[in-house]
């Protein structure tokens, strides 16, 4: 368990203090808030033989970290660029056999995760019986029969990571994560169930007094936390909520390379090994694509909470000195 | 009765018909999600939209929706909780529709979203995206609506992996296993509507759609084409209805 200290560091230092080579790693976010900053600085640090896990990604991240020969194993229930409808990377390293795959479906992965969550060996689940998942996959899913019924079901394994990676909106220099709108997708699962814990990138770091003013909203709070990374677009070219949409255009530009294992590499040097950090990524995407490239993802704000909340608490204290209230019927 | 639309639009204005107002539905990522924003603001105002991203709404959302989780989704929704509540909701048998894509489906509706070749032979198997949450809303859901382009290589014979179950072998085969969803209702494609046979489960063409016939129909589709002995053609979509379907996509995004 992480103390109560200061986790704030650079990118550099989070992924090569806490990303171990063989690690098994919660991928996190789903369609938006994929961890691209730490998928990019994983690919610079070329750590090896990671091992996936994850309900859904999109905008081919995983795709990067795959072309990248970071990743030996992925369990999980999809994989995508949507925005160029294929993940080309992860499709040839499947097929020269460097990528083993392991599919379940989204709620077989999320309940995966969930058992890791709950510390438990394994959990039953809907779904993934009768299909090519449940034949494919024995490593993650099994058919039993259900001890009290008798009727079959399907069981997936826990899965716990060593590490989980994710983005956040905000995040306190302890390491309390602020999330809103949704409770991560599987992100709450995914990173309490880490062995050693998770590392997180925020688009904000904010003073612990805030984050405690409304602690409904935390994540992650700090005990699991390992690493606090300030890092604005840190989900580019996904959507992060409240902070930029997601970047179509991108993400068509970044397929179109990683349709071709050809060119893939000249994308990979350019908007990865060149870029120092982050925010070298920026500012060369500013550099080719304008500022209105990034102006463009504004997202359309107004949709501040109209209910106002006063969490309260009641003071015992008045109770001092006051009888006990009685009445004809007990004594007092 | 317009006469100037794609077959896509009228894909979705003919799909999202299929969806009764007060039901809840689950919607998948892609032309679901389109079809969703179309019924929610026009035929079916009290229906209920959960999506894989854990968005529970009961209005359309103010913009298109491209993903599940898309921040759209989130403003205004009635709870947000991520994928556990509206998975736990299909798992309990609370969604009347389970509304899906995928790229392969076969005669029992069973549908690959998986990739195409063999996937016990590598080399040969090119990997799609994988099941996502289609698998747990076709086991589930009440009854599936599937929507997917009219083609050769997606109406075929066998899929060639099985992520999400349709009917599988046929009668009885999906209650063998415990799941609780009833199975494929309707199919819509670029080209027609299919319904599934009470008896034998398979699929047969109910209605092909204005400028096609079962001939065309039948030349897009692998397997043996069953025919409605009453099969009619869709009625094509109103202006009113493209207006309103163009403005949920204005991009076109998703409607091309």
């Amino acid at each position: 368990m992480a103390a109560v200290r200061d986790k704030r560091m650079t990118l550099k230092e989070a992924v090569s203090k806490y990303v171990n080579d063989g690690d098994t790693v919660y991928y996190g976010g789903f369609q938006i808030h994929v961890p691209m900053a730490l998928t990019h600085e994983i690919i610079r640090q070329k750590k090896k033989k990671l091992n996936i896990i994850n309900a859904s990604t999109d905008v081919g991240g995983l795709d990067l970290l795959v072309a990248a020969g970071c990743v030996d194993e992925m369990h999980l229930a999809w994989a995508m660029n949507w925005y160029v409808k294929a993940p080309y990377a992860i499709r040839r390293a499947f097929q020269s056999g460097q990528l083993k795959r392991f599919d379940l479906s989204n709620f077989g992965a999320t309940s995966a995760l969930i058992a890791g969550f709950l510390g438990i060996p394994f959990i039953p689940v809907r779904g993934n019986i009768g299909t090519d998942m449940i034949k494919h996959n024995t490593t993650d899913a099994k058919v039993v029969e259900d001890p009290f019924t008798g009727s079959k079901i399907t069981v997936v394994r826990a899965w716990r990571a060593d590490v989980a990676i994710i983005h956040a909106q905000k995040v306190d220099r302890l390491g309390n994560v602020v999330t809103w709108g949704t409770r991560g997708v599987t992100d709450e699962f995914g990173t309490m169930g880490t062995k050693r814990g998770v590392i997180v990138t925020a688009e904000e770091v904010i003073e612990p007094e805030e984050v405690r003013s409304d602690p409904d909203r935390t994540l992650v709070p700090y005990f699991k936390t390992l690493a606090v990374v300030h890092c604005p677009w840190g989900a580019h070219p996904s959507a992060c909520r409240g902070y930029y949409g997601l970047d179509i255009r991108f993400s068509q530009y970044q397929g179109k390379y990683e349709r071709s294992a050809e060119l893939l590499p000249t994308f990979m040097k350019e908007w990865i090994y060149d870029c120092e950090d982050h925010a070298a990524y920026v500012k060369k995407y500013i550099s080719k694509f304008g500022q209105q490239g990034l102006d463009r993802l504004k997202p359309v704000l107004g949709f501040e909470p109209k209910m106002k909340v006063d969490y309260g608490y009641h003071d015992p204290a008045v109770w001092k000195g006051v009888p006990q209230y009685t009445d004809e019927h007990i004594k007092a | 009765m317009a006469s100037n639309f794609k077959l896509t639009e009228l894909m979705v204005v003919r799909c999202a018909k299929e969806i009764n107002d007060g039901e809840v539905v689950f919607a998948g990522v892609g032309l679901p999600l389109v079809v969703v924003g179309f019924a929610m603001i026009t035929h079916a105002q009290n229906m209920i939209l959960f999506t894989e991203g854990g968005s529970i709404r009961a209005t359309a959302p103010p913009g298109l929706a491209i993903t599940v989780d898309d921040p759209a989704l989130f403003c205004n929704g009635d709870a947000t909780f991520g994928m556990l509540a509206t998975m736990a909701a299909l798992q309990r048998g609370e969604v009347d529709v389970a509304f899906i894509g995928g790229a392969q489906i076969d005669k029992h509706g069973n549908i690959n979203s998986t990739g195409v070749g063999d996937w016990s032979k590598p080399d040969s198997f090119t990997y799609f995206a994988g099941s996502g949450g289609a698998n747990d809303m076709a086991t589930s859901g009440k009854r599936v609506l599937a929507i997917m382009p009219q083609d050769p290589k997606k109406f075929v014979e066998k899929v060639d992996y099985l992520t999400t179950p349709g009917y599988l072998d046929g009668p009885g085969a999906r209650k063998k296993l415990g799941m609780i969803g009833g199975g494929p209702s309707v199919v819509v494609s670029t080209m027609g509507v299919y319904k599934f046979d009470e008896s034998t489960r398979e699929m047969y063409l109910a209605e092909y759609f204005p400028g096609q016939t079962v001939d065309k129909v039948r030349a897009n589709c692998s397997f043996d084409l069953n025919v409605a002995s009453n099969v009619k053609e869709t009625e094509p979509p109103t202006e009113q209805e493209l207006t309103i379907l163009r403005g949920i996509d204005p991009t076109g995004f998703y409607l091309g």
